[in-house]
Parts: structure tokens; C-alpha cells; sequence
């Protein structure tokens, strides 16, 4: 729901020549998830354009499908690395057991609560309340529902916020990540701010237990931050994402403690 | 501009000035909100004091978009939950700013409107500026409040976030005003989560002497 | 008050209060395209070829997904068959290959998408006046899926826009001057805004109302009616902004299409040309007030709950052409308290008044009914409304309070 005006400004605004960053927020006592665990990832929709001279992105379908099965390939590369029983549901009806209307029920409340932690956590517009207590986010019963169903330990949803493209809407799924991060939606003139995050639910309780921020403004085209068509270029973004997970506050400290205490 | 429109143009134009800035303010930075502590309180225009059962969050007013007798109270964030005051709304006011050269309007509020009347102007609300596409009252019935006669409305609204809400009203009016309180909240696990602290709230509420 | 009000609502997004219909764009070119003129560029059972159309139609797929999964969409199966229906009769070669859907948003509009599927508001079918209009606005889409105008405009926005230009950027309706990308499924009630990327031209509009009519009046409908309908149009959109004391061109629905006279005219135009004499054409009123006749209360509710008054009424009056009942009666009593200008507590009452007369009054007519006869004192009939609703409805949600009205 953002205003027409604001690509406008928030291109001329970024000037910036190839930067991405992340930030993460999680629970104070988050350990990220290692060692036998199932985790479900729902709808991540991949899509990959060429800027044509004039600045606009033609979604091409051939770059889209290999990247679509090159993240796919490096989600499941990574999780497995990590231990895990990774599955990818690109259509509401493929989760057994879990209608549509039910599993669209927990995304539409998924993207709230996701609007949510990006206006309070990093845009800063702080909720009081929430100061120094870690994420403090919930999808409730819902979310737990849906793990009792199917058996998965944790559900991933990652989206993307494309203000220009979207005339202004915040977009579902991962669209997008691709375009901008590979330069592709990089035009001559300033380029746009892709607002791409990552949450992760635990299952077991409901709540959201970690949530990652990527932006990536490329003003060059051809600065490249990996190609997502190729294998390489998904897994860097997919490690960019996902990979880095931080335990959470409480847990690190402990961490240090433990360190300490063998020196 | 919404909120988070503004925000992010903040953001951009900060970021616009270094290489690679670092992501918003975190959990520091100038805040819509102030916190609301476990003690009686002063709401809206300050002729009515609650007392909430645990912090909230208060959203500040905004000059030109707010109006003085209603204030908005948050626990995870409007788009999820929100508890609202509205104090001694006079005679031919309007819940909400709006231009009289709208096309739509929410309707005025009259100092003798029925609670049916009151129940069909917070619908209009919901209807004409807060994007419901569908609006059911759940029940409408007598309830004390403030020492008088007032009412209490359950409703739910489905909004085009594609995501249901539920509310309630308390309300009634005294000398020709209106007095109410209200929790809107996603059905889905944050209006409960919200009601307790509600029902505390409007136990609470008592009008400054 | 109410966390979300503040934010743009979905109104204020479909461009300046009501619709930003890519469907009802701006008017017809100069000269008048003749539907003779007008053939599909496409066959049954079309697939792209072209790897940017292959593009847009993926995408064009998930947003399909969404709006099929959508929880604002009026899924009654009587009135989804009979819209399919309609398509399959004007859809020309591509008949069997569309797919429609019913959103429930009160505005009036129409879309079509690059792969076929179409989507109707709930406002349209409260407007339209009989089958020939309905069928004539679906006809109009789908000669925009005939006559490939959504690829065809998104290749002209390419041309178009040689430099990236901030400032087109911000003058354009989202991304739609830049041409950026087209971004994922949206939420039903944003789609004016998506599909402002698909700006027809005033010639692809024409091309529309030229494919579709043709269409039309081929399935045996009378072409004339299509006409009707920007008429009716123009006479609610002077109807409300007359009401707000303005010109119906600032700030009103049409904004962006100043020409729906002109269109009118041009229609008239092709009706006349279309027209084989001796030949019978079809309206098909009572079927299309059959069909809808369940959900009209519905549609009727939705509208005048928008508070928007000039429209509202023009909208019941036009419907009270086939004949006052209960139900549009308690309609223009609800016009009159939601405006709630001086007088008009006056004029609600009797509007409740003489709905109560018909054996068709909903029972929220008594329940209103009660509420002024109460406010003019009269409370021994107030008291008999108010039983009189309690009796219809004895779960009504205001039950409670309602039975405490009539009992003191």
C-alpha cells in the first residue's frame, strides 16, 4: 500500500554503487535449526528479467525456470548441509493433508505479521513494548495447526518488496531477489531499493523465531552479485539469505560464557 | 503517505549519502510510538482514564490526520491488533479526518444516534476508508458503561489484505457525546490474544470527575 | 481509530475514488473503428510463441493462482455458471478457452488478463440492467484477449521508454510509464493497480468496443444496449459529483476517460450498422434478474454502505425503473440516514414507512423503521416494529438490544 510517489523518491535516493547488506533479528533464544529437522518452504516464486535499454524488466521464462531450480537446488544443498528435510511447496495444493484456503489462510496472516516486523524492527518504528526483547512475533494457533498436520518443524516464507514494480504494493514470494541482485533491474539511472526478507516459524510453537532482511541496491548494471541462473549464484544467495543464521541473543551469550569458561 | 512509506523514503535519503548504510534504526530510532505503563492514564481528549493490565504501545497523534478525541493504542502493530479510544465526540463530528469533497463519507456522528446507528457508522468507517470489501455485525446488545446505559458491538470485517478481522465496540453517550472503546484485531489468533487486556481495560474506564 | 484507516485504502489506490479500470480507459481514436473491421488475431486453444509474451503469461499464472484462491470472491455456483456462460457465447474464437471470476468489491469494473481469465466485480452486475448490457461488457474484455491488446501495449511501453526517467516514473500510474516489472500476484482488490501496467491506448479501446459489440450482436444481443450502459454510466457519475457540487470531471470515477460520451455515441454508431432489420434481438431481462435477483440485497447493501450518495440513489432509482418494491425502498431509506444532511432523518423515515407497506421488506426495514417512529415519539408503534423485526429475525445479531427497545 505505498504511494505512487514513492519510486520516485526512492530511486533518486539511492545512490548507491553496488551494496548488500543484511540484518537479522531473532528470539532471544533462538539456535538455528541443525541436526534432524523437517523444514517446509512455501511458494517461493523465483523470476528473472532482462532490463531491456528503456529500463524495463522483461520477465523471460527460460532464465526464470533455471533459476527457479537453481535456488530450489541450493535451498535444498544448504539444508542439507545443516542436517535438515527440506520441502519446497510451490503450489497451495501440493501440501497434503492442508487446503488451500487454510494454507493461504496462514500466508495472508503470515504477510501481516511480516509487514509488521520490518515497519517496527528495521525501519524503526519502534513498539515500545518490544524494545531489547529480541522478535516478538507470533502466528498462533494457525501456524501450529499446520505443523501438527503435516509434521514439519519449521516453515520458511520468504518475500520480497518491490515498490516499483509493483506500482507500490508489497509483493509475495520471492520475485524479484533475482532481478535485483544480479544487476538486472539496475538501470542507467538509479535503481530500485528490493526489500527482501526471510522469516522463519517455528511449527512447534507459532512464532516467528528469525527474520532476515536483504537489500541490494545496484545502481551499475553488470556488477553482479551471481548470477541466480547459475548454481553458484543461487547458493551465494541463498547463503546471503538463509546461510548466516545467528543464534539468537540469549543463546550467544551463553555461547560466549561456555568459551570463556574453557579458556 | 502511509507510515511506511515515509519511512522508507527516510531510509533511501539516509542511505543516499553513504556507501552502504546500515539497515533502519533498529531497535533505537524516532518512533510513532510511546510506551504506555501499568498505571491510570488519560485517553483521547483526557476526559476519560483507563488503567491497561500490562504496557502498551501509543501511537502518537499526528496533527493533520488525527483528531484530538481519539487515540490508538497498539500491542504488535496496527495491521495485527489495536485498541482505540474515542472521548466525548461532539454533535456533528466525524470519527475520522475526511475531505468534504469525497466522494464517499463516513457518516457524522449525531447526539441522538441509536446504538444501531452508532454500530452502522463504525461499519461505514470500516466500508469507506479502511479497505473492508465485507462487514458483518456479530451481535449488538445493552451493555453498562461509564456508569450509563451503553451498548456493545461485535463485528468482523474481511479487509483487501485478503485477512479477517474481528472487533468490538463498547460505547455510549453521555451529554450528547460519545464515548468508546474499541479492539480490532486479526481473527486469527490476535484478537484473543487482545480481549483480556480489552475487557481490563473498559472494567477500568471511568471519566475525570 | 480503526489502525488501518490512515493507510491508503484500496478505494484511493483504484485511482481518485472508484476505478481505475484498464478496462474503461480513455475514449475511442478520432474515427470510429467499424466492427466489420475488427477480426481476432488469435485462435482457440493460443499459446505464446514469443519469449516476452511466454514471460508475461507465467507470470500472468501465479497472479491467476491468486486471484482463484482469493477469499473476496463470490463463488455461488448459479451465478458462476451463468457468467461463464456469457463469455463462452461472446467470447469469439477463444469461447471455450476463458475463465471468469466474481469478485465481491462494489465498485464497478471489469478486467481481463494476458492469459484469458477475467475478473468482474460485484459492482458491474448491481449496474447492469439486463444480459445484453452484462454481455456486452464481457464481450468488450474479451475482444481486448481477442485483439491481443495486453501484449501489444506492454511491447509499445517498451518502445516507448528509451531512458529511464524518474520523473515518467513518478508521473506514471506504478510502474506503468517505466514499464518495470511486472512484479507477482496481487491481491484482488489491487488489481486496477497491476493492470494499469496494460495501459490501452484510446485506439485499443475502441478496438474493444468494436470486437466486442460485433461479438454481441452476432450472439443475438441487442447491440444498442451496449451503448446504454456509458450512458447509464455518465448519469450516475453526474448524479454524484452533482451531489458533491462539482463537475463530474474533477475528481470523479472518470476521470481518466473523459470521452465515454463520445464512446457512447460511437456505439450507437456501430449498433446502427450491426443491426440486420427484421432480425430479433435479445435483451434476456428476466434471466438476468432471475439470476442475480438473489444477490441484488447483497450488491444493494454493499454500494449504499459506501456512502456515496448522488450514486447510490441514481443507482436504486434507475433500478425502481423496473418497478418500487420493499427492497429498493429500504435501499433509498438507507441512502437518506447514511447522508444524514438536514432533512433527511425526515426523508428516511418515510422511505422506511413505505417499505414496510411491501410484503417484500427486508426485516432490517423494520428494525429502522422502529428506530424513527421511536425518535418521533411514537413508541407504541415503535415497540410494534420493533416485534414485528424480532419475529422475522429472532437471531438477528442486535437481537438483544432490540428486545430491550421493545420491552421498556
Amino acid at each position: 500500500m505505498l504511494k505512487r510517489g514513492l519510486p520516485a523518491a526512492v530511486a533518486a535516493c539511492v545512490a548507491l554503487s553496488g551494496c548488500v547488506q543484511t540484518r537479522q533479528f531473532a528470539d532471544l533464544q533462538f539456535t538455528p535449526p541443525s541436526g534432524d529437522y523437517k523444514l517446509l518452504v512455501l511458494r517461493p516464486d523465483v523470476t528473472v528479467g532482462s532490463i531491456t535499454t528503456g529500463g524495463m524488466v522483461q520477465p523471460r521464462a527460460d532464465w526464470t525456470d533455471q533459476a527457479r531450480a537453481s535456488i530450489i537446488a541450493a535451498l535444498k544443498a544448504q539444508q542439507a548441509a545443516r542436517g535438515g528435510n527440506v520441502t519446497i511447496v510451490e503450489r497451495r495444493n501440493q501440501l497434503p493433508g492442508v487446503g488451500e484456503q487454510e494454507l493461504a489462510d496462514v500466508e495472508r496472516l503470515n504477510f501481516a505479521v511480516d509487514q509488521s516486523i520490518v515497519e517496527h524492527k528495521y525501519l524503526g518504528n519502534t513498539l515500545p513494548t518490544k524494545r531489547r526483547i529480541g522478535l516478538d512475533w507470533t502466528l498462533g494457533e494457525d501456524a501450529v495447526r499446520l505443523g501438527q498436520k503435516t509434521g514439519y518443524d519449521y516453515a520458511l516464507f520468504m518475500h520480497a518488496e518491490d515498490e516499483v514494480a509493483s506500482g507500490g504494493r508489497i509483493a509475495l514470494g520471492v520475485l524479484g531477489l533475482a532481478g535485483c541482485f544480479i544487476g538486472f533491474c539496475a538501470p542507467n539511472v538509479g535503481g530500485q531499493q528490493q526489500l527482501d526478507y526471510a522469516s522463519l516459524v517455528d511449527l512447534h510453537t507459532g512464532e516467528v523465531v528469525w527474520f532476515n532482511v536483504v537489500t541490494a541496491g545496484s545502481q551499475i548494471p553488470g556488477i553482479k552479485f551471481g548470477d541466480l541462473r547459475t548454481p553458484e549464484g543461487a547458493a551465494q544467495m541463498v547463503e546471503r539469505l538463509l546461510g548466516r543464521m545467528k543464534p539468537g541473543k540469549a543463546i550467544r551469550e551463553q555461547q560466549k560464557l561456555q568459551a570463556q569458561e574453557r579458556r | 503517505m502511509t507510515r511506511l512509506t515515509r519511512r522508507l523514503v527516510c531510509i533511501a535519503a539516509a542511505a543516499a549519502l553513504s556507501a552502504c548504510s546500515s539497515l533502519g534504526g533498529g531497535d533505537y530510532g524516532f518512533s510513532d510510538y510511546s510506551l504506555v505503563r501499568v498505571r491510570p492514564v488519560s485517553v483521547g481528549d483526557h476526559s476519560m482514564i483507563v488503567t491497561p493490565p500490562r504496557p502498551w504501545n501509543r501511537h502518537r497523534p499526528i496533527f493533520f490526520e488525527d483528531i484530538r478525541q481519539v487515540e490508538d493504542w497498539t500491542q504488535n502493530g496496527p495491521l495485527l491488533d489495536g485498541i482505540s479510544f474515542v472521548t466525548g465526540l461532539k454533535n456533528g463530528k466525524s470519527l475520522i479526518r475526511q475531505r468534504r469533497s469525497a466522494n464517499q463519507q463516513v457518516p457524522l456522528f449525531r447526539s441522538n444516534m441509536t446504538p444501531p446507528e452508532i454500530a452502522a457508522m463504525i461499519e461505514s468507517l470500516y466500508r469507506v476508508r479502511g479497505g473492508a470489501v465485507d462487514f458483518r455485525t456479530l451481535s449488538l446488545k445493552p451493555r453498562p458503561f461509564l456508569g450509563t446505559n451503553g451498548f456493545q458491538l461485535d463485528y468482523e470485517h474481511l479487509d483487501d489484505d485478503e485477512l479477517w478481522r474481528r472487533g468490538r465496540v463498547v460505547g455510549t453517550v453521555i451529554n450528547g457525546q460519545l464515548y468508546m472503546i474499541l479492539l480490532d484485531a486479526a481473527k486469527s489468533h490476535y484478537f484473543d490474544a487482545t480481549l483480556r487486556d480489552f475487557e481490563a481495560i473498559v472494567a477500568s474506564a471511568r471519566l475525570k470527575a | 481509530m480503526c489502525g488501518r484507516c490512515l493507510e491508503l485504502t484500496r478505494r484511493s489506490l483504484l485511482g481518485g475514488g472508484a476505478i481505475a479500470a484498464a478496462a474503461l480507459h480513455t475514449g475511442v481514436a478520432e474515427a470510429r473503428v467499424r466492427p466489420q473491421d475488427m477480426v481476432p488475431l488469435i485462435g482457440p486453444g493460443f499459446r505464446p510463441t514469443d519469449t516476452d509474451e511466454k514471460g508475461l503469461w507465467k507470470e500472468m499464472d501465479r497472479v491467476e493462482e491468486e486471484v482463484a484462491g482469493s477469499n473476496l470472491l463470490i463463488t455461488d455456483p448459479k451465478i458462476t455458471n451463468y457468467l461463464k456462460t456469457l463469455i463462452a457465447t461472446v467470447g469469439g474464437p477463444a469461447a471455450q478457452d476463458f475463465r471468469i471470476y466474481l469478485a465481491h468489491i462494489p465498485d464497478f469494473n471489469a478486467m481481463m488478463f494476458p492469459t484469458g481469465f477475467a475478473v468482474v466485480f460485484s459492482g458491474l452486475l448491481l449496474r447492469m440492467r439486463n444480459e445484453a448490457q452484462l454481455a456486452g461488457v464481457i464481450a468488450h474484455e474479451a475482444g481486448h484477449f481477442l485483439r491481443r491488446h495486453m501484449i501489444r501495449s506492454w511491447r509499445d511501453e517498451k518502445r516507448k521508454t528509451d531512458i529511464f526517467s524518474i520523473a515518467s516514473m513518478a508521473a506514471g500510474i506504478g510502474g506503468a510509464a517505466a514499464g518495470a516489472y511486472l512484479g507477482d500476484y496481487v491481491q484482488l482488490a489491487e488489481l486496477g493497480t497491476i493492470l494499469s501496467l496494460f495501459k490501452y491506448s484510446r485506439e485499443m479501446e475502441a478496438e474493444a468496443d468494436a470486437m466486442g459489440i460485433k461479438n454481441m450482436a452476432a450472439a443475438g444481443y441487442d447491440p444498442m444496449e451496449m451503448s446504454n450502459i456509458w450512458q447509464q454510466l455518465i448519469g450516475e457519475e453526474e448524479a454524484s459529483a452533482r451531489y458533491r457540487g462539482k463537475h463530474r470531471h474533477k475528481g470523479g470515477i472518470f476521470d481518466t476517460h473523459p470521452s465515454e460520451g463520445s464512446r457512447m455515441v460511437d456505439l450507437r454508431a456501430d449498433a446502427i450498422e450491426l443491426t440486420v432489420p427484421g432480425k430479433k434481438y435479445e435483451n434476456y431481462r428476466e434471466r438476468y434478474l432471475a439470476t442475480i435477483g438473489p444477490i441484488r440485497p447483497l450488491l444493494l447493501d454493499d454500494q449504499v454502505k459506501l456512502n456515496d450518495p448522488g450514486a447510490s440513489q441514481y443507482v436504486i432509482e434507475t433500478l425502481a425503473q423496473d418497478g418500487w418494491n420493499g427492497l429498493l425502498r429500504f435501499y433509498e431509506g438507507e441512502v437518506w440516514r447514511l447522508r444524514n444532511r438536514p432533512g433527511d432523518e425526515v426523508r428516511a423515515e418515510q422511505s422506511y414507512a413505505a417499505a414496510v407497506a411491501y410484503p417484500d421488506a427486508p426485516a432490517d426495514a423494520w428494525r429502522w423503521h422502529g428506530i424513527s417512529l421511536l425518535k418521533q415519539g411514537r413508541t407504541g408503534e415503535a415497540k410494534g416494529a420493533f416485534a414485528r423485526y424480532l419475529q422475522m429475525k429472532p437471531d438477528a445479531p442486535d437481537a438483544a438490544w432490540v428486545r430491550q427497545m421493545a420491552a421498556s
